[in-house]
């Protein structure tokens, strides 16, 4: 791989999905009113859980649905109203769709032969992909003869063949074993780069739209609630909901108790969260805090000062050799979650069931959310 | 003692299969013109039958039938399989469905007897179709449609739509998708709707009995009418020859399909060895 550095692109929107709508049956809003612009080079993922319409949206993106409402540009083109084999627009299946009859080399030809391209030229083509995703001695197997990570990286350049301006990955190793799935993400990552194509994929996997993705949009019941950065949706959240999406989170409710340009108090049923930072709101304004499990410290010892503390009861703790996560019981019977990092091997320290302990939190690791 | 009996059992079933078809085999190297008497071997029948013109002629008569009414019944039945499990909505779908299948269930008889009145006053009125080759075909190929349609959209269900998506996605136009993709791989099923419905229109005796007109007596009718004048041995040989071809077909392709089980078998276990992911 060429070691120069990547001159900088400039930014320009590639995608750009506008109040896309789709209703399927006259009821069932499967996508409501979704707008968002995807820029050239970019890995975009659409996470959500099932039934968030983030698959329905993918499909209206590649022309297998025609949305009820809205447009859909790429490039400034209108390609709303295009059929799927008129959009320059590839996409690589969940469970990957290769044709079963047709070797690995046919199965990349394919998209190219309907092109009418010449055969020499798909012949360079093919071998070049083959070689891309290290397969070249398969050129000849059928699908069936390959493994779940090799038919998956076959899909890869089947969908990358035709050279697309914008590339759909659906839920791209949802097929995979955990083991699996590791290695061949960043290999994954690591060919869309090297193409440089634009990517917009679909996942229900946090963990995997975080790896990949430059941007996240997260989808829930057909909108998008939060567009952002991997970093700006885990820290930042703009609702609970993305909050109790994205990572394990520990919620306290509460009212805004003395607010000021550069602090805030909120008090919450077990303890005072100070936050060192303004945040637009009111004295009295209900609100919920989140605190991520591993920005908490614990302690068998009081913390100094009066806030961003609770104390409670080991009630749990499941055990991860690296790390591990202690479930607490505070005084009004919620529940928090605490990630320590094990930095001793020394086992007659540590926090076990049953322990009282102090969980403390910086002023700078909380977040506050409007109810 | 269960097995005991489960193995005899068994060899009783197979008897009761077999023997008759066996004995049948040897009967018709039996020289003497009775049937069921052994006298001594003899090609004699098998000479009598090459000489035999009616027999010769029903024989090529049935088996042009059956090659046309198989045609048939493989186009319309895929066309009607098709329908039924690409277009899941359009008014009518159930009773066309219904419609589709109802020959399968319907009494050979019940068939036969309202295409003969259909075609009697269809002659009446339009002095067409003289009854013979092209009635038979048609009464066949409406049976043999319904088969072909419950053999090839079992396979068309079972298709993975995304097949198809990933061919449009690639640029096929819907036509190319079937061309390229669901052709191939319904072939399978295209042939065995073909040889089923060959055979169900080569030993189909009712409703060519309704259909045929004079001049046009297919094999199982020549037969049937024979058997009940009093048996002769050369419908032994003719039996022996239609054994013999059916046997030959079916070990030829029952040798193709384990010869390529064990390829696959043996290409899926390679992917695995050459130790590459």
């Amino acid at each position: 791989m060429a070691t120069e550095p990547k001159p900088n692109k400039v930014k320009t929107d590639l995608l750009r999905v506008e109040g896309v709508t789709k209703i399927f049956d006259g009821v069932i809003k499967a996508v409501d009113d979704v707008s968002l612009t995807v820029a050239q080079g970019e890995i975009f993922a659409l996470l959500g859980g099932s039934g968030c319409g983030k698959s329905t949206l993918l499909r209206l993106l590649a022309g297998f649905e025609v949305p009820t409402k809205g447009r859909i540009f790429l490039a400034g083109q209108d390609i709303t109203d295009l059929p799927p084999y008129q959009r320059p627009i590839n996409m690589m299946f969940q469970s990957y769709a290769l044709f079963p009859h047709l070797t690995v080399w046919q199965n990349i030809a394919f998209g190219l032969q309907r092109d009418h391209m010449p055969k020499a030229q798909i012949a360079e083509r093919v071998e070049s992909m083959l070689k891309l995703i290290q397969l070249t001695s398969f050129a000849q197997r059928k699908p069936h003869q390959l493994s779940g990570g090799q038919q998956q990286r076959v899909a890869l350049a089947r969908s990358l063949a035709k050279q697309p301006k914008l590339l759909l990955l659906d839920e791209p190793l949802g097929a995979l074993d955990k083991k699996l799935r590791e290695k061949t993400q960043v290999e994954l990552v690591g060919i869309i780069e090297e193409v440089g194509v634009t990517c917009v994929l679909v996942t229900h996997d946090q963990e995997e739209a975080m790896t990949m993705a430059s941007t996240i949009a997260v989808m829930h019941e057909g909108t998008i609630l939060q567009t952002g950065t991997p970093d700006e949706v885990y820290e930042r959240p703009n609702s609970r909901q993305v909050a109790e999406f994205i990572g394990d989170v520990n919620i306290f409710e509460g009212q805004i108790e003395t607010y000021a340009a550069d602090h805030v108090r909120i008090r919450s049923e077990v303890c005072v969260h100070y936050l060192m930072h303004g945040i637009s709101g009111h004295v009295g304004l209900s609100v919920v805090v989140a605190v991520r499990p591993e920005k908490i410290v614990l302690s068998k010892k009081r913390p100094a000062g009066e806030v961003n503390w609770c104390v409670g009861e080991v009630v749990a703790l499941v055990y991860f050799g690296d790390h591990t996560i202690y479930h607490i019981q505070l005084a009004n019977a919620q529940v928090i979650k605490a990630q320590q990092m094990n930095r001793t091997t020394d086992l007659a320290e540590a926090i076990t069931s049953g322990d009282r302990v102090y969980a403390s939190w910086s002023g700078l690791a909380l977040v506050v959310l409007v109810q | 003692m269960s097995k005991i009996f489960a193995r005899t059992w068994l060899i009783m079933v197979y008897l009761f299969l077999y023997l008759p078809i066996v004995t049948l085999v040897i009967y018709s190297f039996n020289d003497s013109p009775l049937v069921s008497i052994w006298s001594q071997a003899s090609l004699r029948w098998y000479s009598a039958l090459a000489n035999d013109r009616d027999l010769i002629a029903s024989v090529v008569l049935s088996f042009k039938i059956a090659l046309m009414v198989g045609l048939l019944s493989v186009l319309f039945g895929t066309l009607t399989a098709f329908v039924l499990s690409k277009y899941k909505r359009f008014y009518g779908r159930t009773f066309f469905f219904s419609m589709a299948t109802a020959p399968l269930v319907m009494p050979d008889v019940i068939v036969g007897l309202s295409l003969l009145l259909m075609l009697v006053s269809l002659q009446h009125w339009l002095g067409f179709p003289e009854r013979g080759l092209l009635t038979i075909l048609l009464g066949h190929a409406l049976l043999g449609t319904a088969y072909a349609a419950v053999v090839v959209s079992s396979r068309l269900k079972e298709m993975d739509v995304r097949l198809d998506e990933a061919a449009m996605d690639l640029g096929c136009k819907p036509r190319q998708v079937f061309r390229f993709i669901t052709f191939p791989l319904i072939m399978p099923s295209l042939i065995s709707a073909f040889l089923l419905t060959f055979t169900l229109s080569f030993d189909d005796v009712v409703l060519a009995s309704f259909l045929s007109g004079p001049g046009y007596s297919t094999l199982p009718m020549v037969i049937f009418s024979r058997a009940r004048l009093g048996l002769n041995p050369s419908i032994n040989a003719v039996a022996a020859v239609t054994i013999a071809v059916v046997s030959v077909a079916v070990i030829v392709s029952s040798i193709y399909h384990v010869r390529t089980q064990r390829k696959r078998d043996h290409e899926i276990a390679m992917r695995y060895s050459d130790g590459s992911q």
